[in-house]
C-alpha cells in the first residue's frame, strides 16, 4: 500500500509537470532591412511561427519567405522572391535548436539568452549563436531579438549592378509572444 | 491491492513515456504550415519577366503604381551585309509609356519612328493562376490597342479621312506558367483596318499567337513568340512573325535582345504586315529595354 501511494504521488507530480510543456505562437513579427549607400530596404512578415519545449530547452522557429511585405516597390518584392531568395525552391526559412542558459520558466522576468541552432535561409544552413531577451510574463512567453544575417553565408549573391542598392549585411528583428499549447 | 499497485505502475510508465517523448519542433510548426498553406489561395507571380514578351504583349500587367519607360530598337535585315554593317545603319524604334492603373488594368501610349505612327493600348487581367484553396489553371488578359499612321497622305483618288489612318487590335492572352523556368501562351488575335491598300485585302485579319520563354538563370530567360495568320484572314504578301531572343534583368531593368523578322512594333505592323521571311535572311536584330519607375509609394505597411 506504501509503495502504491508513493507511485501515485509520483504519478500526480510527474504528470503536472507534464501539462504546459510546449508554448506556440503563430503570429510573431519578422522584419528585416538593408541598409546600402544608395537604398534602404525594409520590409516585414506577421506569419513567423515559433514553438518552444521548456522542459528540453528546445525551439523552432518557421516564416514563409512569401509573406514578407514592404519593400520599396511591387517589383522589388517580385525580385526578392524570383531572384534572391527564390522562393519557390526555398519556400521558409527555420531556425530550431537550443537554449544554452537554463531559464526558471516559473518565475516571471527578463532573461538573456543564447539560442543555439541551425539557421536555414535559402537553403543554406549555418550554425549560429543568437542572443535574444526572453521574458516570462503573465500570459507566456515574448521573445525579442536583433541579430544580422550575411547574404553572403546563405550563397545569395549580389549582382554588380546593385552593389550600392543592397547591403550584405541585413538586420533582422524578431518579437514575439508564445503562449501554452 | 496489487491490482492497485500495477495500475499506479503501468500510470508511471505512460506518463514517463509521454514526458520522455522527443518532440520535433520544427516538424510541428512544418505540418502545421502545410495546414495553413491549403487555406491559402497562391497566385503565381512573375508568368513573363515582362509586360511584352518580344514584339507582342505577355500576360503580365504593370504593377499599380508603377511607369514602365521603353525603348524599343529594330535595326535592319542582316542579309544587308557589311554594307548596311549587317542592318545596323537602318533603325527604326518605339518610345512608350506605360502606367499600372489598378493591380490589374494597365495602359500604355508609344511612338514608332516607323510609318510615324502612335499607339494607344489598355490591358486588363480577368484571371490570376492559383492554386491553394482556389485552383486556377491559367492566367487570362485581354488587350486593346488603336494605332494610327500620320504619313503624308499620298493617294490622290481619295480624301484625306483620319479615320483612314486609324487600325484596332484585340488580343485575348492566356498563359501558363507551367514551373518555375516555363511559361507558355496563347494569344488570338484581330487587327482592324479601317481602311486596306488594295480592294481585295481583308478588313480583319486574324492570327494566332503563341510564345513562351525558358528561364536559363534566376536573371536570365530565352524568349520566342509566333503569330499565325489565320488562312482566308491572312494579308496577302505577308510573312509570320517569328522572334526568338533573351531577357536579361538588372534591378530595375529588363533588357530583351532578339532576332526577328518584323520590323514594326505595334500588333498591326508585325502581325499582319511582316515583309521578310527568316528563310530569306530577312532577319532584323533588336532590342527593348524597360525602366520601371515608382510613381506611388506602397504605403501598405
Amino acid at each position: 500500500m506504501h509503495y502504491a501511494r508513493l507511485l501515485m504521488v509520483l504519478f500526480i507530480c510527474c504528470s503536472a509537470f507534464v501539462q504546459p510543456l510546449i508554448y506556440t505562437s503563430n503570429n510573431g513579427l519578422v522584419s528585416f532591412r538593408s541598409e546600402a549607400p544608395f537604398e534602404l530596404i525594409n520590409a516585414s512578415s506577421k506569419e513567423l511561427k515559433g514553438a518552444l519545449d521548456l522542459s528540453k530547452n528546445n525551439f523552432a522557429f518557421r516564416i514563409r519567405i512569401r509573406s514578407f511585405e514592404g519593400f520599396n516597390s511591387p517589383l522589388q518584392k517580385e525580385h526578392f522572391n524570383e531572384n534572391y531568395m527564390e522562393s519557390e525552391k526555398f519556400p521558409e526559412a527555420v531556425f530550431n535548436g537550443k537554449i544554452i542558459e537554463t531559464i526558471d520558466y516559473s518565475k516571471k522576468g527578463k532573461y538573456s539568452i543564447r539560442a543555439k541552432g541551425k539557421l536555414i535561409i535559402h537553403g543554406v544552413e549555418q550554425e549560429r549563436i543568437i542572443k535574444s531577451d526572453l521574458e516570462v510574463t503573465e500570459k507566456g512567453i515574448r521573445i525579442i531579438s536583433q541579430f544580422s544575417v550575411l547574404l553572403s553565408d546563405h550563397a545569395i549573391p549580389i549582382p554588380r549592378v546593385v552593389k550600392e542598392k543592397l547591403a550584405n549585411e541585413i538586420n533582422v528583428s524578431i518579437n514575439t509572444e508564445l503562449y501554452a499549447k | 491491492m496489487f491490482k492497485k499497485l500495477s495500475a499506479a505502475v503501468l500510470l508511471s510508465c505512460i506518463c514517463t513515456f509521454v514526458y520522455a517523448q522527443d518532440i520535433d519542433l520544427n516538424q510541428m510548426l512544418e505540418e502545421e504550415q502545410k495546414k495553413e498553406e491549403k487555406d491559402k489561395i497562391r497566385y503565381t507571380e512573375a508568368t513573363f519577366k515582362s509586360t511584352r514578351i518580344i514584339n507582342g504583349h505577355s500576360v503580365e500587367v504593370t504593377q499599380k503604381g508603377i511607369m514602365d519607360f521603353r525603348i524599343a530598337h529594330r535595326f535592319g535585315t542582316i542579309n544587308g551585309g557589311l554594307y548596311d554593317l549587317f542592318g545596323l545603319d537602318n533603325a527604326s524604334m518605339r518610345m512608350s509609356f506605360d502606367f499600372g492603373l489598378t493591380p490589374r488594368l494597365m495602359a500604355g501610349v508609344g511612338r514608332s519612328t516607323y510609318q510615324k505612327q502612335y499607339d494607344a493600348f489598355l490591358k486588363y487581367k480577368i484571371l490570376r493562376q492559383s492554386s491553394g484553396k482556389r485552383n486556377m489553371p491559367v492566367s487570362l488578359a485581354v488587350m486593346s490597342s488603336a494605332m494610327v499612321q500620320t504619313m503624308k497622305w499620298t493617294d490622290t483618288s481619295r480624301p484625306n479621312y483620319f479615320s483612314s489612318r486609324m487600325y484596332y487590335a484585340h488580343q485575348v492572352i492566356v498563359a501558363r506558367k507551367f514551373s518555375e523556368n516555363t511559361s507558355i501562351q496563347l494569344m488570338p488575335t484581330l487587327v482592324h483596318y479601317n481602311l486596306v491598300k488594295l480592294a481585295g485585302d481583308p478588313n480583319d485579319v486574324i492570327a494566332i499567337g503563341i510564345g513562351g520563354r525558358q528561364k536559363i538563370s534566376p536573371r536570365v530567360s530565352i524568349n520566342a513568340e509566333y503569330y499565325y495568320q489565320v488562312p482566308g484572314y491572312k494579308m496577302p504578301n505577308t510573312a509570320n512573325s517569328f522572334s526568338v531572343g533573351v531577357d536579361i534583368e538588372t534591378g530595375g531593368h529588363v533588357f530583351q535582345l532578339h532576332f526577328t523578322n518584323s520590323r514594326g512594333m505595334t500588333e498591326r505592323t508585325f502581325i499582319s504586315e511582316t515583309a521578310g521571311k527568316w528563310s530569306n535572311g530577312d532577319i532584323l536584330f533588336g532590342f527593348n529595354i524597360s525602366r520601371v519607375f515608382t510613381l506611388k509609394k506602397n504605403r501598405k505597411k
